[in-house]
């Protein structure tokens, strides 16, 4: 197992795993942004970068996509990796001015503000990680959302801006969007779920009872494909939102014959 | 519209289907089309099995491939350095302002495409407009809306808005 210094502690992590991994195991702290353990890394941001030993020189190298294979030095600390870290938040702040995500972030890395000129509105506080377009191709499976543009006019965004017919209302490029730019908008009179700032709308499950909004329905519906019990038990209860699920359980769990109809002992 | 179809199949089988083929795919609809429809973009992207997003995504990052028809006639102005420096960005604000159009894009009456480049190599003409082809030196905010003033509609433009009336 190759040995990684990094300022001067030392590690020993598989061989192929990442500096970022080395220094979790070593308890060092280094910012990420574009990193997910979910999706392949693409190494974007370049937020965590750090200094590689060469010998008689040091590379700045990307933490989080850079593989171990022999012993290496790393500095994570250093004047040069500190400065360049900074640099890059820097860059990424005048992206995303507004984000409390990145704010905070930055706070932690002392930057307090950034010298550049902000972009515009058009490019929405996008820092163009590509998390989203990564989660919704590789765990979603749907690659509802792309790049688009090139150069300072690149966007992330849906095919012709508009709707995306793919999008199945998940949620999932909103829940990993480093600094919350993506959201999910529930529009409740319409029974809708939004995809801001995309645009794409699908229908709503709401609960048969309360009427609770609980999922899309072809998140509903993809769900179900997955399960393989496929009781009618099952589908009533995906009707209901959780706490009303948890009541009717509860009620039943009452009644006392909840395990009689699973087949089960009857537990008094 | 089985038509659509058919030429669509057709260009992805000059290609044996090749996802790699992209490109070129997208050159012959831009080709045979004048431009990248929206329809004929989510066939091939069916018939590929590729994400529109991706189709989308190429068809935004080359500035060859074009998502609006072209316009009757193409007008180029010159940002070089010497063009920029004697008044092009001025002259690229004012026709903007006149024709309610964008570098890169048509004005709504599809009168003409218009593209602001970084130098036509004609330095000692700044600053320049090329329409169709023509070059006209020493232009001026309102010469350059003048004489794209006096450029005619393309029967062709009439043509399509004829049939767009009548369907």
């Amino acid at each position: 197992m190759p040995t990684v210094i990094i300022d001067g502690q030392k590690v020993e992590v598989e061989r192929d795993a990442t500096v970022l991994d080395a220094a979790k195991k070593a308890g060092v702290w280094i910012p990420t942004l574009c990193y997910h353990p979910a999706v392949s890394i693409s190494g974007s941001c370049r937020v965590c970068m750090v200094e590689l030993d060469r010998g008689d020189w040091r590379q700045l190298i990307t933490a989080c996509n850079y593989p171990v294979r022999r012993d290496i030095v790393v500095y994570i600390s250093s004047d040069r990796a500190e400065r360049a870290r900074r640099g890059v938040m820097e860059l990424l702040l005048a992206r995303s001015p507004e984000s409390p995500e990145l704010k905070e972030l930055a706070e932690r890395m002392g930057v307090k503000s950034t010298p550049y000129p902000t972009v515009t509105e058009s490019q929405r506080s996008c820092i163009l990680c590509g998390l989203c377009i990564a989660v919704c191709e590789d765990i979603i499976g749907k690659a509802a959302i792309g790049y688009a543009g090139r150069g300072v006019d690149r966007t992330v965004a849906s095919p012709f801006r508009q709707p995306s017919e793919d999008c199945i209302g998940c949620g999932a490029c909103a829940a990993v969007c480093p600094v919350g730019t993506i959201k999910v908008r529930v529009h409740e009179e319409q029974e809708e779920v939004e995809i801001s700032p995309f645009k794409s709308r699908g229908k709503l499950l709401v609960c048969e009872q309360c009427r609770a909004p609980i999922v899309s329905t072809q998140v509903g519906e993809q769900a179900l494909g997955k399960v393989e019990m496929n009781r009618e038990e099952f589908r009533e209860l995906m009707r209901l939102c959780p706490k009303c699920r948890r009541s009717k359980t509860a009620a039943r769990l009452e009644a006392g014959n909840i395990d009689k109809q699973r087949g089960g002992r009857v537990v008094s | 519209m089985a038509g659509d179809e058919k030429l669509i199949e057709s260009i992805v089988g000059r290609y044996d289907g090749e996802v790699g083929m992209l490109i070129p795919m997208m050159q012959d609809v831009q080709a045979e089309y004048g431009y990248l429809p929206v329809k004929q973009l989510r066939l091939l992207s069916k018939q590929l099995e590729v994400p529109l997003s991706r189709l989308f995504a190429v068809a935004t990052f080359y500035s060859s491939f074009r998502l609006a028809p072209k316009g009757a006639h193409e007008v180029t102005l010159c940002m070089g350095t010497v063009c920029y420096l004697k008044g092009a960005g001025g002259i690229c604000e004012a026709i903007c302002k006149e024709f309610r159009v964008e570098p890169g894009g048509t004005t709504r009456d599809r009168l003409f495409s218009f593209q602001a480049v970084n130098c036509v190599g004609a330095c000692a003409l700044a600053p320049v407009m090329v329409v169709d082809g023509k070059y006209y030196d020493g232009a001026t905010a309102e010469s350059a809306i003048e004489i794209l003033h006096s450029l005619e509609p393309a029967e062709e433009t009439a043509e399509t808005s004829a049939k767009e009336t009548a369907t």
